[in-house]
């Protein structure tokens, strides 16, 4: 198995590899004390303890020999001096800043700011700020690149990441503040966040002259504007002899961040297309009683460790898995909605990671060589045992016009054992919205026809005709192999 | 020494050095405004203990036993 790389092979210190399901960091012979010493400073054992900050541990010397033997592994212990390797503990479902609803995007940024303070007080310095060091468990963000901590001289007052956070967390909140810019709209084409600059040219000129954009953006670009590129001197570092002071001018500098990350915490609730729809759906009372007692009942039987809710609106099923104790991973297109089940999910402590997803666009792998990022699909693919595809099959049929046999097919590659499925006939009122006069293309869709569909992948387990609706719940489970 | 291997930006490293002057400034600031308290301080509090370096606040319970006495 080759392994692949994961987000962090820029650091000089060393590199991140998955390898055989594990997570191995590979650190090089100058950087190990810096590291260890890291490990052992309250900031990393508090962190650590409150699963904010991945747990790692050295292998030892048998451990990594076993590892220099490998072939796979011989082009990463060739390519720098590895002085040791360190394994960390595998966070379920790994998601990234352009699949995050802005909501996740800001609590990255809180947990980045408060290492970076903890660090602080032990003597280390964060040595980069972007949300790419950041996964989460659930709906909690986890800091994962344990390397990005070194010694700092207690005479800098400078912040080095300082550009880099606001580029990466500050600005794209900004933009999602201004224009409702999502961080998918972002991240997918820009790695490294926003520029200034970039920001600067879409701010009308009143906006430029606000308090807030004034110190991130317009002062930066007006700055960068009169300053020499090639005068080197600005880079190089201000000590200062009183480290009383430096430290003084860091802390109010994280302090600083924190206020204006505060300001531009996003707006909870935000009305979208899509966040209204448990106050709106068409279903009547007892028809959305029968489908969430059919949901359960699949979920109380199967008992899926890890479940995929696709299309999961404001994650009310969600959270019937979460709280039959599946890990749920819950996917819509809305960030709005994303948004909503963030809060939720931390609200009610609910084990639930929300993405703003659309899964008739997956996100692509992204990253040199496509490496950095795997595709949603990549991660999904098998990595789940149960599926729930709720409300969702007319908006792939008819707006995305995406046959059915290849909407079954995608979730039997997905789920290693259960899925729930919600079938609308095409006489169905939301249907027919969709539908605007081209109903012909799906005339010869029915009950029979779904369920000759599902055969080749699937056992009908029990299906259940919602009362007073043109729509049928049904409980599959998958087939050993599929045709 | 953080050695960056990202890109420090150019107009946003001299405005965070600019603030960073400007912030040095004000830890004088502070740091005068506290000694003045503190002599006050001690000029006030008739037989109070020395407190340490000079500039620390003493806790209200350290206060509280020197009234007592």
């Amino acid at each position: 198995m080759t392994p692949a790389p994961a987000p962090s092979f820029r650091d000089p210190a060393g590199c991140c590899c998955f390898f055989n399901q594990r997570v191995l960091r590979f650190v090089t012979a100058s950087a190990i004390a810096e590291f260890e010493d890291f490990l052992q400073t309250n900031c990393a054992h508090q962190f650590i303890a409150g699963k904010k900050f991945v747990s790692t541990r050295r292998l030892n010397e048998e451990e990594t020999a076993t590892l220099r033997e490998s072939p796979e592994l011989r082009p990463v212990f060739n390519a720098q001096p590895i002085g040791a390797v360190f394994e960390h503990e595998r966070i379920p479902f790994p998601s990234y800043p352009h699949e995050w609803a802005p909501e996740m995007l800001w609590n990255a940024g809180r947990l980045t700011l408060e290492l970076a303070q903890a660090a602080l007080a032990d003597g280390f310095g964060l040595k980069d700020a972007t949300p790419h060091n950041i996964l989460f468990r659930g709906s909690e963000p986890v800091f994962i690149d344990a390397l990005s901590f070194e010694r700092r001289n207690p005479g800098d007052p400078i912040w080095k990441p300082h550009a880099q956070f606001i580029r990466t967390f500050l600005l794209p909140l900004m933009a999602h503040r201004l224009w409702n810019m999502q961080p998918a709209d972002i991240f997918f084409t820009h790695r490294d966040g926003l520029e200034p600059e970039e920001i600067y040219r879409w701010c009308g000129p009143l906006e430029r002259f606000k308090p807030r954009t004034l110190s991130l953006v317009s002062i930066p670009t007006w700055l960068s504007r009169k300053a020499d590129p090639d005068d080197q001197k600005i880079y190089q570092p201000h000590l200062l002899a009183n480290t009383e002071k430096a430290r003084f001018i860091l802390e109010s500098l994280f302090k600083r961040l924190e206020r204006m990350l505060d300001s531009l915490k996003p707006v909870a609730q935000k009305k979208s297309v899509w966040s209204d729809y448990m106050a709106t759906h068409s279903y009547d009372d007892p028809a959305f009683a029968a489908k969430e007692k059919f949901v359960n009942e699949a979920l109380r039987e199967f008992k899926p460790a890890r479940v995929l809710d696709v299309g999961a609106n404001t994650g009310h099923f969600s959270a019937l898995a979460a709280q039959a104790d599946a890990e749920v991973v819950a996917v819509d297109l809305d960030a709005a909605c994303a948004g909503a089940i963030w809060q939720r999910a931390r609200e009610q402590k609910l084990n639930i990671l929300p993405l703003v997803l659309d899964l008739a666009h997956p996100s692509p792998a992204l990253g040199w060589r496509n490496g950095e990022c795997p595709s949603f699909l990549d991660r999904a693919t098998g990595a789940f045992d149960g599926v729930l595809m709720l409300a969702l099959i007319h908006h792939l049929l008819v707006t995305e016009r995406i046959p059915l046999e290849e909407i079954l097919r995608l979730a039997y590659d997905v789920t290693n054992s259960l899925l729930v499925i919600e079938f609308i006939e095409p006489k169905d009122e939301m249907f027919r919205r969709l539908t605007r006069g081209r109903e012909h293309l799906h005339a010869a869709l029915d009950v029979k026809m779904f369920e000759q569909a599902c055969t080749p992948y699937f056992e009908i387990v029990r299906s259940l005709a919602l009362p007073g609706t043109h729509r049928r719940m049904y409980c599959l489970k998958r087939k050993g192999d599929g045709n | 020494m953080i050695l960056a291997y990202i890109d420090p930006g150019i107009g946003a490293l001299i405005w965070q050095t600019i603030i960073a002057a400007f912030v040095g400034f004000l830890f004088y600031l502070k740091k005068t405004r506290r000694w003045i308290v503190e002599m006050f301080r001690k000029i006030f509090l008739r037989g109070g203990k020395k407190q340490g370096a000079g500039f620390e606040i003493p806790p209200p319970k350290v206060e509280a036993k020197i009234d007592a006495k």
